[in-house]
């Protein structure tokens, strides 16, 4: 018995945080709390390791939402795939209540919108709101004329305080292999900044990389959710932080008029964290 | 006296470099080379000063993609139905048989490489594009058997195994065309276009015009509004046309001996600056964009495409069919290499089924990366001693 409790003691504290990752959150009681994953469903111990430190951290930071910013699955994408890319890596996350909801990647089956897991109401292209927040959720594979007139109606017609915009692809980025996707960009930037989008978070790029606000936007990369390109960041002066040593995932807690952010490491260390002020456009600063 | 003799050799000098200029541009446009010309300029362009580019690209993209590639689809389909009227070359389907079927085989061959790549990458998403893997770039394949088996079978065979498959590739990306298209409201206008192309046809107007303004307009409109692709609005107006039928030789300037092949030498230049110009929207890549799209469609033209070929004549010849006269096995792998770059066409097809993101660039790479399928052709005829390698 007693080794045992040894042996669960031990496994905690090997998936504890070293420093705890969500103390400088202001865990307001209306506040929006949610996850961000990116790239992540390999359905290797990385991936699991993951969703086990953001399980540690849900008990401490309770967010009710995880935003997947595609490449969910992986190779083969069959019904096993579901459950070893998906349902078990975030068990825990998914028993407690917490919704997922996708964005499309170049790896993902199209047909994996229908998933029920992912929340996209089979739709490519979709909109939902939480508190304060809404969120516009993009297929960026490509751009069709028919997204971009639904992206401008439902940004025109969006009253909430917040606009969060997620895509797979993106627009700006300095990751080595891929970077920004200046053509996607250019088709989308004038409508992200005509309606005032707060924040972009994209994956694509197997790193971690925050932006120095673009046009009034902060951009974060976060697609190291399973797969890591280590060491593929290539700084430039648009570089406000990275980290691309070890797979990682965000928090975030959008309280009022403040978005609170951390960036999390798969051994639970927090390896940047921040805050932007909306409607500033120098926002973004690191606490 | 000085004076005079500086400016009779300004005058001298002026006429060299005209003509000089005015040669650079004939052979630009009889070679084809205005679209890889483009395609350099925004290559580099992109590479250099992406954003700018972009943007200029993508707000010229509507105009250039969607209506003045109009002009040459319309050609293309001038010459086309030309070759297949009664006395064409193309008429006979003795002619046709062979090729046609060769078409079949390097489609299934390009198609199932293309495919068999990204599934195998696990990437689903881009099976969307398996139609730009049948592209075949009629005008690299013509100049490269041209200058090296001038005297083969091997021209007129490729040129009809091109037509036959860029034409089932048209038929697949017409209703593919990625639009707000309004359902259902272009039937009438297109009734409209083809009744006033008849009665123009039986008032026995033979200048083009106005079938290109009024009918081709409309039949634009209904394209557009029926969500198909409004750059082929004039294929089902040319046929209306006066026509006379011509010689196998596509890219060849027609006689100029009445007003249907005036329009012809009127629409071919239009058409190389229309070429030089799309070269220019939708050439321009970021190399570094590359991904699975581009070495499937690759691997479908330069691999699947040839071996699709090859076997289906193979089988063909051993099912009872004959290969054409001064075409044996050596000159046809070289004319299947040569079927291989898929560039104008596959880049026309790219474009028209896909929308802005990086699954476009990365197949744009793709489709401009076949064109390493010449160099293949010409390493393949050096191998074999055949043709100008002969001695």
């Amino acid at each position: 018995m007693r080794r045992i409790a040894l042996v669960l003691l031990a496994g905690f504290l090997a998936i504890a945080p070293a420093s705890s990752a969500v103390e400088g959150f202001p865990d307001r009681a209306d506040s929006l709390k949610f996850a961000v994953l990116g790239d992540n469903g390999t359905g290797e111990k990385p991936q699991y390791d993951v969703g086990r430190q953001m399980a540690v951290a849900h008990m401490t930071f309770p967010f009710d939402t995880v935003i997947m910013l595609g490449d969910n699955m992986y190779g083969r994408q069959e019904s096993q795939d579901f459950i070893n890319k998906f349902e078990r890596p975030y068990a825990t996350l998914l028993q407690a209540g917490v919704l997922f909801y996708a964005t499309l990647g170049n790896h993902d089956n199209q047909n994996n919108r229908f998933y029920k897991g992912f929340n996209m109401g089979g739709e490519r292209y979709f909109t939902f709101v939480k508190k304060n927040v809404r969120f516009f959720v993009l297929d960026s594979n490509q751009l069709d004329p028919m997204q971009q007139a639904w992206l401008d109606a439902a940004l025109q017609r969006s009253a909430e305080d917040w606009r969060i915009c997620y895509f797979h692809h993106p627009i700006y980025s300095d990751g080595g292999r891929h970077g920004s996707d200046v053509s996607l960009r250019v088709a989308l930037e004038p409508l992200l900044v005509k309606y005032r989008v707060n924040v972009v978070f994209s994956g694509h790029d197997h790193v971690y990389e925050r932006l120095k606000p673009q046009k009034g936007i902060t951009y974060f990369v976060s697609g190291s959710g399973g797969e890591l390109r280590k060491g593929d960041v290539r700084p430039s002066a648009m570089t406000a932080a990275y980290f691309d040593q070890d797979q990682s995932f965000m928090l975030v807690e959008v309280a009022g008029d403040d978005l609170f952010f951390e960036a999390v490491a798969r051994t639970g260390t927090m390896v940047d964290s921040g805050v932007i002020h909306r409607g500033r456009a120098d926002s973004g600063e690191t606490r | 006296m000085k004076q005079h003799v500086v400016a009779a050799r300004g005058v001298a000098l002026h006429r060299h470099h005209r003509s000089a200029a005015a040669r650079l541009l004939d052979r630009v446009e009889r070679r084809y080379l205005a679209l890889p010309i483009g395609t350099a300029i925004a290559v580099i362009w992109a590479n250099t000063a992406p954003e700018p580019y972009f943007v200029v690209a993508q707000s010229l993209a509507f105009f250039v993609n969607d209506v003045a590639m109009t002009l040459f689809v319309g050609l293309i389909t001038q010459e086309i139905v030309e070759a297949t009227m009664p006395g064409g070359a193309l008429h006979s389907w003795r002619r046709w048989s062979l090729p046609l079927l060769a078409a079949a085989g390097g489609i299934a061959g390009s198609t199932s490489f293309y495919l068999a790549f990204v599934q195998g990458r696990h990437e689903a998403v881009l099976l969307a594009g398996w139609p730009i893997a049948c592209a075949i770039d009629i005008a690299a394949a013509y100049y490269v058997l041209k200058a090296i088996l001038p005297r083969s079978g091997a021209l007129p065979f490729v040129l009809l195994l091109a037509i036959a498959t860029d034409l089932f590739g048209m038929l697949v990306i017409a209703p593919r065309y990625p639009t707000l298209g309004m359902p259902g409201r272009g039937v009438g206008l297109i009734l409209a276009a083809l009744g006033i192309a008849g009665a123009m046809r039986a008032l026995k107007v033979r200048t083009f015009w106005p079938y290109l303004v009024i009918c081709g307009s409309l039949s634009w409109l209904a394209l557009y509004r029926e969500g198909l692709h409004p750059a082929f609005a004039l294929v089902p107006i040319v046929p209306f046309l006066p026509h006379e039928p011509r010689p196998l030789d596509l890219l060849a300037d027609a006689p100029d001996d009445d007003a249907v092949h005036h329009f012809e030498h009127e629409w071919n230049s239009v058409v190389q600056s229309v070429l030089l110009l799309f070269g220019l929207v939708n050439g321009g890549v970021l190399i570094r964009g590359y991904d699975t799209g581009t070495w499937a469609l690759l691997l479908a033209g330069l691999v699947g495409r040839p071996i699709g070929i090859l076997v289906t004549v193979r089988a063909a010849v051993a099912a009872g069919w004959r290969l054409p006269r001064r075409l044996a096995w050596r000159q046809l792998v070289v004319a299947a290499l040569a079927a291989s770059s898929g560039f104008t066409f596959a880049l026309f097809f790219a474009t028209g089924i896909l929308s802005t993101g990086p699954m476009l660039a990365q197949l744009k790479i793709g489709a401009l990366a076949t064109a390493a399928g010449s160099l293949l052709a010409i390493g393949a005829a050096r191998l074999f001693r055949i043709g100008r390698f002969s001695r």
